[in-house]
């Protein structure tokens, strides 16, 4: 009977978001009036008043202040839900996934390597704002600001967890997404991130179709493994992994002390509980003492191909910029190797530029993406370097913790632990205490007359 | 997580009510999504069939009202589809729009349903048997790094497939030939619109004077052209070159000089296939390929008129292909190319005077780049340029309304010019007895002497004619100046003077240039009848010879052989 209303729910849920879609794809020819009308000029909505701009920087930074508050002093998952509920409609559906802080991560990068482009400051504190709140509380952005999680979260069903070695493999792709990401934005390529952003069509209701059947996937995949954009793709979340690493105050699953009772063993849908280490076997300890210092040897090695392999792929990567796609048809219908002609180049021939002008240009842009894939295949060496050494360190672990870098605050844990029902139960106890001495108080001052 | 929903689930009977009333709730607005959902698709599904045929119908019926513009019942029609099409469209965008906001809306109350549901029936965790940690860790390591490397061969792989992906060079380093023919090399050939230097001379003089189509006598091969054009023959040495087109192709031919045969086409401007090109409205007289073709002996270049100038090798691998843009040309543009080195010269007359856009281009030949461009105070014009060797020099002439100019064709550096033109100048100059010969179409012809620099019009110009034709080219024998009127007047002026030696009624149509072959003088009629006459002292007709064919192209001469253009054919002539 589950498994028929997971099934059914799956397959409603498939068809639902694909027809939510399919209206968006619908398109038409103006008309064609032969009576002498003339079709009024086409006119631009004016762009929303920049106030709105200060309005949802301030819902941001209460949001976060609010997740911050409610994921490490009041410990409650029903809050945080609900607070990812607000987020989803607000960030989300009422904003439609934009500003978003994941996209805001490529303009921050075009800034940089673009002098002509000035990052809006509303983008600026969105990509800004959950990375200073990690450094001080951990993923509280993702626990219940982040209208792309939020999504995720509310569709979580039953979830079913990943072996953490699974999980080491996938979290790669994060890595590679948010290379690629930057390299695109770097050259003026392409906000891949926008691009491909899963979840967008939903918020806004329309979109590309086969962009929507992407979010449709991740939000059946995410009904049974929790959060999958988050774990395996964010990139976004890579740089908020790195900066909850070395965050002030943390989740904690108990409240206080661990009785490693194991009751919270299996209570993340995102595999981030972390289990108690113990001493490894010598023998095992010797051999991975020699594979670690073999792994660090091999890193320069890793990072020296990755940007070779980077490097070769330059050609490939150059499609994504308009200018070389443009450059590369030009030269295909000049040599005759393809039929006909596009917009794009027909609309090159009418300016009147010379070819050679456009291939130099491609050409100069080819040999950016050379040097950007040394770096991107360099970042992604090291990343797999330091990822094969991460995983051969044995670190001493005596409580069941959160981890760090995992965690995505979403509370789940909390209810698991003795001790936290303990706390509340003290805390209501301490509450009614409080509550009878405050009467008792009133009725010696005279209040029971 | 290991669940035991019997024993480990927890759920009260006041609680019961209510988690059956979620899964209720759920149940409802999965079963409401449903239905939404069937009828959406299905409304998507029909609107996009129903609409599909719609449209075709409608594009049909659009195409037919071209052909028949004044059926007002068509037209009607037409109107009553196009309305229905959009009401129907817009009902359909409605419905999807609407239904998308339902469908939300039930979805969101499944999933709380749903959600409800299970959290008022909690699973308690149960704890499994405590496995061997240290084995458990160990694994998990062990494992992790077995995934990390399977991720780096998935990453290699992937690199390696989008990393084998042929490169498109821009600047191929394939052997383009530089190099130029010499002086020799193109007087014996026939590399342009009249001849090596445009003046319509033959340096043969063993071609045929008398051949018969109907007996096939002297007519060495006859080989059918694809497309039409209103461009003459060229030929280099074993090569007979030709364009022609129509508002789908345009297109350069390769003949083989020995039997006709079609050696290959060479497809260029696909401009031409733009919706925009529809505009296009070419003139019967001019066409989509008016201008004769250029070559080098290294490649052939060709321009249409639509604008789109095309290079091909002599197998006719494409070399490069350039858009000037679609000229502002009332009858449409005929600039034939000429040839300077390794530039190719194209006269892109356009528009009026005021209008500005009339501009000299010097193409590089072996790669299209744009190596000089000469702004023209000119409005269009139909006639051909041509490059003389003057006093040790070389002059680009042109001819325009209302300005004659001459540029130094290296850079394009304006020589001197002549304020002397007027009205739709289609004839192209001549140089000849150390003048150049340039008509004012009905009105004069008119020699200038090339040595001056700046406005020559009061200073250089040596005599008028007032004889001048409005279609046809002039042509020189050195001593005598020959002009053929479209309606067939013949006149011939000694160069040195202007002064008429004679003239001749010829009783036929000419739309071809004469040409000089030797001593004799070569009149295609566009009827197709060649006239062959000894001009000194006065006109003698040697043959009257009549093609069959209608013919608006000028004739070329190659050694012992005379190429002729027809309206469908072309024709080799020879010994």
């Amino acid at each position: 009977m589950t498994n028929f209303r997971h099934i059914t729910v799956t397959v409603v849920f498939v068809l639902i978001l694909c027809s939510i879609g399919s209206a968006g794809a619908i398109r038409f020819p103006p008309p064609e009036f032969e009576s002498g009308y003339e079709l009024p000029d086409t006119t631009v909505p004016n762009p929303r008043p920049g106030i709105y701009d200060y309005i949802d920087t301030i819902v941001l930074v209460l949001a976060l202040g609010l997740s911050s508050y409610l994921v490490l002093k009041k410990r409650s998952r029903k809050a945080i839900f609900a607070l990812t509920v607000f987020s989803l409609i607000y960030f989300g559906f009422y904003r439609r996934g934009c500003v978003c802080s994941i996209g805001a991560i490529q303009n921050i990068v075009l800034s940089f390597f673009d002098p002509g482009y000035a990052v809006p400051f509303v983008v600026l504190l969105f990509f800004l704002l959950p990375l200073v709140f990690t450094v001080f509380f951990g993923r509280t952005f993702c626990a219940a600001v982040c209208p792309l999680g939020a999504i995720q979260d509310v569709v979580l069903l039953r979830p079913f967890s990943v072996p953490s070695w699974l999980e080491n493999g996938l979290r790669l792709l994060a890595y590679v997404y948010l290379g690629a990401a930057v390299l695109f934005a770097a050259t003026g390529s392409a906000f891949i991130i926008c691009r491909y952003d899963p979840f967008v069509s939903f918020f806004r209701l329309s979109g590309n179709v086969n962009v929507l059947i992407l979010g449709v996937c991740f939000l059946i995949v995410g009904m049974f493994i929790g959060r999958p954009y988050c774990r395996f793709f964010c990139p976004y979340g890579v740089i908020l992994r790195q900066l909850s690493r070395i965050s002030k105050w943390r989740v904690t699953i108990t409240p206080d002390e661990c009785i490693k009772c194991r009751l919270c063993e299996d209570s993340c849908p995102f595999g981030a509980v972390k289990k108690p280490v113990e001493q490894w076997p010598a023998k095992e300890y010797d051999r991975s003492k020699k594979r670690l210092a073999l792994l660090i040897v091999l890193l320069p090695i890793l990072i020296f191909f990755g940007g070779w392999a980077g490097y070769g792929l330059r050609t490939t990567t150059a499609k994504v910029h308009a200018t070389v796609r443009l450059a590369e048809r030009v030269r295909l219908e000049e040599t005759g190797k393809v039929e006909g002609t596009t917009d794009a180049s027909d609309a090159f021939r009418s300016t009147g530029t010379e070819t050679s002008e456009l291939y130099d240009d491609a050409s100069n842009i080819r040999a950016r993406f050379g040097l950007g894939g040394w770096i991107f295949g360099g970042f992604v060496g090291f990343v797999i370097g330091m990822k094969l050494i991460g995983v051969s360190i044995w670190r001493k672990r005596t409580d069941y913790e959160a981890d760090r870098a995992s965690c995505l605050a979403c509370g789940r844990c909390f209810e698991y632990c003795p001790r936290e029902h303990l706390r509340r139960k003290k805390d209501s106890t301490s509450q009614n205490i409080t509550a009878e001495e405050s009467d008792k108080a009133e009725f010696k001052s005279g209040g029971g007359r | 997580m290991t669940v035991n929903s019997d024993s480990t689930s927890r759920i009260s009977g006041a609680a019961n009510q209510w988690y059956a009333s979620a899964v209720s709730t759920a149940i409802v607005g999965a079963v409401f999504s449903l239905i939404i959902l069937v009828l959406l698709v299905s409304n998507f599904i029909r609107s996009s069939v129903i609409q599909a045929q719609r449209e075709q119908e409608l594009i049909n019926q659009k195409v037919e009202i071209q052909n028949r513009p004044g059926d007002e019942q068509l037209l009607e029609r037409i109107r009553r589809l196009d309305l229905q099409y959009r009401q129907n469209l817009f009902r359909n965008l409605d419905f999807m729009r609407k239904g998308a906001y339902l469908l939300l809306g039930s979805v969101v109350i499944t999933l709380i349903g749903f959600k409800g549901a299970s959290s008022l029936k909690k699973r308690m965790p149960t704890l499994q048997p405590a496995a061997d940690r240290l084995t458990e860790q160990v694994c998990d390591a062990k494992f992790s790094r077995l995934a990390v490397t399977a991720g780096i061969v998935v990453l290699g792989f992937g690199a390696l497939l989008l990393a084998v992906r042929p490169e498109i060079a821009f600047f191929e380093t394939i052997q383009l030939d530089t190099s130029i023919p010499s002086p020799e090399q193109i007087s014996k050939n026939w590399p342009r619109f009249r001849g090596p230097e445009g003046l319509g001379i033959s340096a043969y003089t063993n071609v045929p004077d008398h051949w018969d189509v109907k007996t096939g006598e002297g007519i060495l091969w006859k080989t059918e052209v694809p497309l039409a054009g209103m461009n003459s023959p060229v030929v280099w040495e074993d090569r007979v070159f030709l364009s022609g087109g129509d508002p789908n192709s345009l297109e350069v031919y390769c003949f083989d000089a020995f039997d006709g045969r079609l050696l290959w086409t060479g497809s260029v401007g696909r401009l031409s296939m733009r919706n925009d090109n529809e505009s296009l409205d070419v003139m019967e007289d001019t066409g989509y390929a008016a201008p004769t073709v250029a070559t080098d002996g290294r490649r052939i270049y060709a321009i249409f008129a639509t604008g789109v100038v095309g290079s091909f090798d002599f197998d006719g691998n494409k070399i490069w292909e350039k858009d000037l843009g679609m000229p502002d040309n009332m009858y449409g543009y005929a600039c034939s190319l000429a040839m300077f080195e390794n530039l190719l010269l194209i006269q892109n007359d356009q528009g009026y005077v005021e209008d500005e856009k009339s501009v000299f281009i010097a193409l590089e030949s072996f790669s299209g780049r744009t190596i000089w461009q000469a702004k023209r105070p000119v409005a269009s014009s139909w006639t051909s340029p041509i490059v003389a060797q003057i006093d040790g020099r070389y002059q680009l002439i042109t001819c325009s309304n209302p300005l004659v100019i001459a540029y130094n064709p290296a850079d394009g550096t304006e020589l001197w010019r002549a304020d002397c033109l007027g009205a739709d100048v289609a004839p192209s100059p001549i140089y000849a007895n150390g003048l150049v010969f340039v008509i004012e179409p009905h009105m004069n012809t008119l020699a200038i002497r090339p040595d001056g620099s700046g406005d020559v019009t009061e200073t250089h110009i040596a005599y008028k004619i007032d004889f001048a034709p409005d279609i046809c080219s002039p042509v020189s024998n050195g001593e005598m100046l020959f002009l053929l009127s479209t309606d067939g007047l013949l006149c011939c002026y000694k160069t040195e003077d202007g002064t008429k030696l004679w003239e001749k009624e010829m009783g036929e149509y000419f739309q071809s240039s004469p040409s000089v072959v030797g001593d004799k003088l070569y009149l295609l009629s566009e009827e197709g009848v060649m006239f062959i006459a000894e001009v000194e002292p006065e006109y003698k007709e040697v043959a009257k010879i009549a093609l069959g064919e209608k013919c608006f192209a000028s004739p070329a001469f190659a050694d012992g052989r005379i190429y002729i253009r027809g309206r469908k054919n072309l024709y080799c002539i020879g010994n």
